[in-house]
């Protein structure tokens, strides 16, 4: 699952900019952390945030799936080869400061997804760019932005149909290195063209619409921006440049 | 009255191509005038389309000789695909429709109202709270126009608008189009689909390998249509009929012992009822 | 080549809560050609999509010849059928034309005809040519030209001239009609009554998921209430033959024209 989930919960109709800072947050927070303890509590707290925006399941699916194969290999890159002292746990005899830091590692990786799932699946770019436009963003970027929102989720089902279409003419998937790393023209190819095919046709059809006028824009139905959110905001971009501040004075000392 | 659209001896060559899309290509479109433009794939009627409205060279690159004049106010165009003319970033037909005026900063009361307006022209009332992403073909084409109406278009140009559609919503389709023009829009059309374009067109051009070869009235200039060839095979003398109410009425009365009550042809144009446009 | 036959026995398919097949049974014999029709959403395509097992029923059976197709993947069924996408022309990716119309027949381990096709198709002229450097229209009949290469004994299609003009269309239906001679079996889904009556003897209605009429394609295409019930007309051999009230219900151009003749014409129109 990547990309917007429609609901009702309080990040969905928090203004776009919270939903999006308190994921910034995350994401921020998580290189400012140095010790397993305080990342993970990020990943709390991701996952917290998730819950609130009551895509828990979807999310944690996804940042696990991306998340195992990183931590495996992080567990044996420092746990297993890494600097002494060496602790035993069961037959293994493991690095402690290479768990320490696979743990530090691993748990930003998957703050980071997690937080940057809950913002794709919170934000409506409906919503992302109405309240940009109320700001005086220029549309080019809003409409970047937002595109960027929009686009994996159509990629993913581009890319199933012309999965599709090349199984019907006889492609095969699995199978071999080589034999996969073929496929991958008959997959990639087709979506990229297509791809790039569409974007000339939108940026047309949005000429045309006098979305190029550079002027402003006309907000339609802003969403409604409250004095405790933006406090809320301040107040996080606060307290990541405390974190960062608390790291690089912990550094020096 | 100044013409719509005025092109002179135009040559126009895609960026990259080595020969040219249109070739010397003249013609003057005036305030509600329904032009079709025929020619097999690759004769350069989408390409004609897009330099009609403006938007060649200036967004698809490629360089243009000869002469244009754009007297309309505004251009529109509507391509064969509904989903990629929506920005994806509207959660209501409403709110797609009013992306147009939004754009220009017009005041809110204004955009609500032009969009207002556009939708009951396309008659799509039933629609505007609507998500755009869960309608069908049909149903987007008809949002996608009234999108574009909200802008106040004085040209409007159609790229095979129907491809898509069913039979019931194409027929609907074109069926606005009359009604467009006779407030006053000039329109253009191209598209394989000869036969419907030709039931709403006042003028049809003829294009071959980017050169107008034949301008002047759908029944006179068009290629042979399907019915056209049936007819041909049958033994009828040209001009040969565009369509089957045209075949009928081109059949003597007293026909091989075969007498038929012309009530019984359908009537020109003619479908099931696909939805009138609220006036 | 000769066809397979298809069955298709009590199959029930949902997509989430939406049932779209529910109960649809039916057999088409190895060389039949077949018309699905039916309004957006009966489940046509839904259908088509369990013949090459892109998704599997719920319940029910399908088989293609002697092949149980719950125990198949979409890349063996290719070797049977030759299911051509509305979209086809998405799946577009090689260097050349003739490549592409060449990559599913070299997947499958066979040396279809490529050249023939593209003859057949008249897109010779475009065998060297990047895909996308060639109109969209034509990109559709390269699509098909890669699985009349092939060689299927079935073919599946799915709206397939729609977006193409006269002399298109007239390509796909010679080039449908001579695999039927052949022996080959056609399922098309279409709204283009005009390729159905040139193409198919039978017609399939389906309805809400349900098969709602079985019926020669000559009764069904001069039942001008049971089309616009389903938002079709007539086509226009159809509507022809029975205003001027044609012997023997004709339905393909030929058929009509001959029927015609001895009619007298009027030397200009009014």
């Amino acid at each position: 699952m990547i990309g917007y989930v429609a609901g009702r919960s309080p990040l969905h109709r928090a203004h776009p900019y919270t939903t999006l800072t308190l994921a910034g947050a995350v994401l921020f927070a998580a290189f400012a952390m140095t010790e397993p303890a305080t990342v993970w509590l990020l990943v709390l707290a991701g996952a917290a945030l998730a819950a609130t925006g009551g895509v828990l399941r979807p999310s944690a699916r996804t940042a696990l799936a991306v998340s195992l194969p990183i931590w495996a290999l992080l567990f044996v890159l420092y746990g297993l080869m890494g600097a002494d002292p060496r602790v035993a746990v069961g037959p293994l005899s493991l690095s402690a400061p290479g768990i320490a830091r696979a743990l530090v590692l691993g748990g930003r990786v998957t703050a980071i997804v997690l937080g940057f799932l809950t913002a794709l699946a919170t934000t409506s770019p409906h919503r992302l760019v109405e309240a940009m436009t109320a700001r005086g963003v220029p549309f080019g970027r809003t409409f970047l932005l937002a595109s960027t929102l929009t686009v994996l989720p159509r990629m993913q089902e581009r890319a199933a149909r012309i999965l599709e279409a090349q199984q019907c003419r006889g492609l095969r998937l699995g199978g071999s290195v080589p034999a996969r790393l073929r496929a991958l023209g008959p997959l990639a190819l087709p979506l990229i063209f297509g791809a790039l095919a569409e974007v000339d046709e939108q940026v047309l059809a949005l000429d045309v619409r006098g979305a190029a006028t550079g002027g402003r824009r006309t907000p339609l139905d802003p969403p409604p921006d409250t004095r405790p959110q933006q406090a809320l905001r301040w107040g996080l971009l606060l307290l990541v440049a405390a974190a960062y501040a608390w790291k690089f004075w912990r550094m020096r000392a | 009255m100044t013409p719509r659209l005025a092109l002179a001896g135009v040559t126009f060559t895609h960026p990259g191509a080595d020969r040219a899309a249109l070739r010397g290509v003249s013609l003057e479109l005036t305030a509600g005038e329904i032009a079709m433009v025929a020619g097999a794939a690759g004769a350069g009627a989408s390409t004609l389309l897009l330099v009609a409205t403006g938007l060649a060279p200036r967004l698809v690159g490629g360089t243009l000789a000869g002469s244009r004049t754009i007297g309309a106010r505004r251009c529109g165009i509507v391509f064969a695909r509904p989903w990629t003319q929506l920005t994806g970033l509207c959660s209501t037909v409403e709110d797609e429709v009013a992306f147009g005026p939004a754009s220009l900063g017009r005041p809110l009361a204004e955009v609500r109202a032009a969009a207002s307006h556009a939708i009951r022209q396309l008659g799509i009332a039933h629609l505007a709270g609507r998500d755009p992403a869960h309608l069908s073909g049909g149903e987007l084409q008809r949002v996608v126009v009234a999108a574009i109406l909200a802008l106040g278009p004085e040209l409007l140009a159609l790229d095979d608008p129907a491809a898509e559609l069913d039979p019931a919503a194409a027929d609907a389709l074109y069926a606005l189009v009359p009604s467009l023009a006779a407030d006053g829009m000039t329109i253009l059309i191209a598209t394989p689909d000869v036969e419907r374009a030709a039931r709403v067109a006042t003028r049809a051009l003829v294009l071959e390998q980017g050169t107008v070869v034949a301008d002047g009235r759908p029944a006179d200039v068009l290629p042979v249509t399907e019915v056209g060839s049936l007819a041909r095979a049958a033994g009828c003398p040209p001009p040969y009929p565009l369509d089957v109410p045209a075949l009928l009425a081109r059949i003597a009365p007293d026909a091989g012992g075969r007498a038929h009550d012309s009530s019984d042809a359908p009537p020109a144009g003619s479908g099931p009822d696909t939805g009138a446009i609220a006036r | 080549m000769s066809g397979w036959d298809l069955r298709i026995e009590d199959v029930r398919y949902a997509y989430a809560e939406v049932e779209a097949l529910r109960g649809v049974s039916l057999a088409i014999r190895s060389g039949e050609s077949v018309a699905l029709v039916g309004k957006n959403g009966a489940g046509k395509t839904t259908l088509t999509r369990l013949l090459v097992a892109l998704i599997r029923p719920a319940a029910g059976h399908v088989a293609v010849g002697d092949w149980d197709v719950a125990l198949r993947r979409p890349d063996e069924m290719a070797r049977r059928i030759g299911y051509v996408f509305q979209h086809a022309d998405q799946q577009l990716f090689a260097r050349s034309v003739r490549e592409d119309v060449a990559f599913g027949t070299r997947r499958l381990g066979r040396h279809g005809p490529v050249d023939a096709v593209l003859e057949e198709l008249s897109l010779a002229s475009y065998a060297d040519v990047h895909p996308y450097d060639v109109p969209a229209p034509l990109r559709k009949l390269v699509a098909l030209a890669g699985v009349l290469a092939m060689e299927p004994g079935v073919f599946v299609l799915d709206e397939p001239t729609a977006g193409l003009d006269r002399s298109q269309r007239e390509l796909v239906v010679a080039a449908l009609r001579r695999r039927s001679a052949l022996g080959v079996t056609v399922l098309a889904v279409s709204h283009d009554l005009g390729f159905v009556a040139e193409t198919a003897e039978r017609v399939l209605v389906m309805e809400s998921g349900r098969l709602a009429a079985d019926r020669p394609a000559r009764e069904f295409l001069y039942d001008a209430r049971a089309l616009a019930a389903l938002g079709l007309r007539p086509p226009a051999t159809a509507e022809i033959g029975r205003v001027l009230k044609l012997p023997d219900a004709p339905i393909r151009s030929e058929e009509v024209a001959a029927a015609m003749r001895g009619v007298r014409w009027k030397q200009n129109p009014e």
